[in-house]
């Protein structure tokens, strides 16, 4: 199907009759911006359209006479942080060119290198959706979800704090209801890949009249013009002024806290009035700060949607485990542990600290059992390994803190070996304490921080743990 | 050369948290630009005593992933990363540094000369004596359609300039050695006295 436009274009000033607008060009560009010679289309037809104005061309990086050296900003992700900067002799512009580090993964962006953003008309979206969902509320998610979706309503940020398991994905279901009803485009944008591959199908059944995408690296190409899209945070870099609504799950996931060149991506996707909903079980000081400097809606869910209070974390000592697995042995404490779920056929997640040393306490494990099994962040199998888990096929995984948040397996017991390291975050630490005890039938189990000493960040975990069951259980 | 020039691992970004010490105050080594724990994913190539061209590391998937972030996302930058090493290795060449060519129209799209950027950023001075007569690639070719290729390399100098001198090429890595042929042959022809190549990895 192809439509003629005529003239819709009101940034240019002449009439071009029969420059036929094949709809999936324009589909793929509205809300985007994007590297010229990136394009999923022959080249001549961009120029084509560029000369009709369809599209609004700008620079990659600008830079501004500073105080003593030249400020540079990249315009596609909004960086500005100047280290991220690269000097370089160029040779398509032969001179000295710039680019930008900080958004390099999405294609290297240079002062040389033509953005396009779409300039011609904007189809409406369509306002005819259902919520094919019949699961039911707790009282503390029904309340939650009413005090967003009025908040979207108004325009009004929003942020939702609720404990790992609360069933915070179908609190979002009436908020983008409401918002797509209305013809509104909505981002719901989460830090990690596997947060997306889990989040999209679920939002797909329950959205079936919808025409939504899901985008991250190498996500295939879809058809058709998204009114709800579901991307990493990364991804956001290649969109600009294009949704009326922008949700961020897991707002604080590592290794990309809301920090401000998160922030800038979020703020120049949406459109200018446009609300914003944070979700997180994890806010960070700054958040909440924020949200009560500036008045935002605020959500809090102390309790689980099946009732039972969050497994609170045990320490155990577990002196010199580096040297030890490094000499080929495991601690005995951690061999007992392990020896206890596969005796009772318990699935079970041991953390490590780095792929190094898991990598050396893997074959020690599969002395203990010969299916168990490790993963990564650059572990292609990494889908393949959980499932595993899931099936109960393997009895358990040892992992980095990629598996930290967004996974969800019944009955699964957490050991983390060395709790003490810095990238055990109390953040991390709670999320990784939030895989335990989700399930209905299984709302207890272990959850054991091994350490080399017990730091702040091990403590603070614990008590934040404590406090929101007490919060939600009044003890 | 800046002492905090890269504050954080190139290929990571964790912080390098350089120590000042004697040695770089004393001697003209390069900061370092990436961290121990990334250096150890390379793997060095022993090159053997009667091999005409010297390779640096072996191709494995740290390296892989270093020429994919190099040479295809443009991160220009990381010609940095292998300097000292590179510059250890060349640094004392009697040899000329002639580095394989790229086409003009390769070398518009890319926007900069990967093997030349290498050298630049590793202080070895370099002279191109080829150039490159056509845009293919090797990459995707049968082992047969790679012998049958046709010369693919052109002198640009006159040949009194290779008379009877000593040559090195340098290439960003050595698969099946029909690139560094190709350009040998060429310069032989012209009555060069030897040539040798030297790569950074060895595929
Ligand atoms: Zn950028
Ligand atoms: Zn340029």
């Amino acid at each position: 199907m192809q439509y003629k436009l005529h003239n819709h274009n009101h940034n240019h000033n002449q009439t071009y009759k029969g420059l036929i607008i094949e709809p999936k060009i324009r589909d793929f560009f509205i809300g985007r911006i994007w590297i010229r010679t990136n394009a999923p289309f022959p080249q001549e037809k961009i120029e084509t359209y560029i000369k009709y104005n369809y599209f609004k061309r700008i620079l990659g990086i600008s830079s501004k006479r500073g105080f003593f050296k030249k400020h540079y900003t990249c315009n596609r992700c909004y960086n500005e942080n100047q280290s991220e900067f690269i000097h370089y002799e160029c040779a398509r512009c032969n001179q000295l060119c710039t680019y930008c580090r900080h958004c390099i993964n999405m294609g290297r962006v240079t002062s040389c290198t033509d953005l396009l953003i779409w300039n011609g008309a904007k189809p409406k979206f369509p306002t005819y959706h259902i919520l094919d969902w019949d699961g039911t509320f707790t009282e503390a998610q029904a309340q939650a979800s009413q005090q967003l979706t009025d908040s979207i309503q108004q325009n009004h940020n929003h942020l939702i704090h609720a404990v790992c398991g609360a069933g915070k994905t179908e609190i979002l279901f009436p908020a983008v209801l409401a918002a797509l009803q209305q013809g509104k485009r909505v981002c719901l944008a989460t830090p990690r890949t596997d947060v997306v591959l889990e989040l999209f199908p679920r939002f797909q059944k329950v959205f079936p009249n919808t025409i939504l995408h899901a985008y991250y690296g190498n996500a295939p190409q879809q058809q058709g013009l998204p009114q709800l899209i579901i991307a990493t945070t990364h991804q956001l870099y290649r969109f600009e002024n294009a949704f009326d609504v922008v949700i961020v799950d897991e707002a604080d996931a590592f290794p990309y806290t809301f920090d401000k060149a998160l922030q800038k991506a979020v703020f120049k996707v949406k459109k200018q009035s446009a609300p914003l909903a944070l979700v997180t079980a994890t806010p960070s000081p700054q958040i909440l700060a924020k949200v009560k400097r500036e008045k935002w809606g605020y959500s809090f869910i102390p309790k689980r949607y099946h009732g039972h209070p969050l497994p609170v974390p045990t320490f155990e000592s577990l002196w010199s485990y580096n040297k030890m697995i490094a000499k080929g042995k495991i601690p005995s404490k951690l061999i007992q542990w392990t020896k206890m779920r596969i005796a009772q056929k318990e699935p079970f997640l041991i953390f490590f600290p780095t792929i190094q040393l898991m990598g050396i306490a893997t074959p020690l494990f599969q002395q203990l059992h010969e299916d168990i099994l490790s993963v990564h962040a650059e572990d292609v199998d990494r889908k393949e390994k959980v499932t595993k888990l899931r099936n109960e096929e393997i009895p358990g995984l040892l992992t980095t803190t990629i598996l930290e948040r967004g996974i969800t397996i019944k009955n699964v017991q957490v050991a983390v070996v060395g709790a003490e390291s810095k990238i055990f975050t109390s953040s991390a630490l709670i999320q990784i304490s939030g895989r335990v005890g989700r399930n209905v039938n299984y709302p207890a189990g272990e959850i054991v921080f091994y350490h080399h000493g017990i730091t702040t960040e091990m403590d603070e975990a614990r008590n934040e743990i404590l406090r929101l069951n007490k919060e939600g259980f009044g003890k | 050369m800046k002492r905090n020039e890269v504050p954080n691992c190139l290929l990571c970004n964790a912080p390098l948290n350089e120590q000042m010490t004697w040695k770089y105050l004393l001697t003209n080594a390069f900061p370092r630009t990436i961290c121990s724990e990334c250096e150890q994913k390379f793997e060095p190539y022993h090159t053997t005593q009667n091999q005409e061209v010297t390779s640096l590391y072996k191709y494995n998937d740290a390296m892989r992933d270093f020429l994919h972030r190099y040479k295809f996302m443009h991160d220009t930058l990381l010609a940095k990363v292998f300097r000292d090493k590179i510059h250890e290795h060349l640094a004392k060449s009697k040899a000329i540094i002639t580095p394989i060519p790229m086409h003009p129209i390769k070398l518009k799209e890319r926007t900069f000369a990967h093997v030349d950027q290498l050298l630049k950023e590793a202080n070895i001075p370099y002279q191109h004596f080829l150039e490159k007569t056509t845009t293919e690639t090797q990459v995707g070719k049968s082992r047969q359609q790679r012998l049958a290729t046709e010369q693919f390399f052109k002198l640009k100098a006159s040949p009194e300039n290779i008379k009877n001198k000593d040559f090195l090429l340098i290439d960003d890595i050595y698969t099946t050695g029909i690139t560094i042929n190709h350009a040998k042959n060429v310069l032989l022809e012209a009555g060069a006295k030897s040539v040798k190549a030297f790569t950074l990895i060895r595929g």
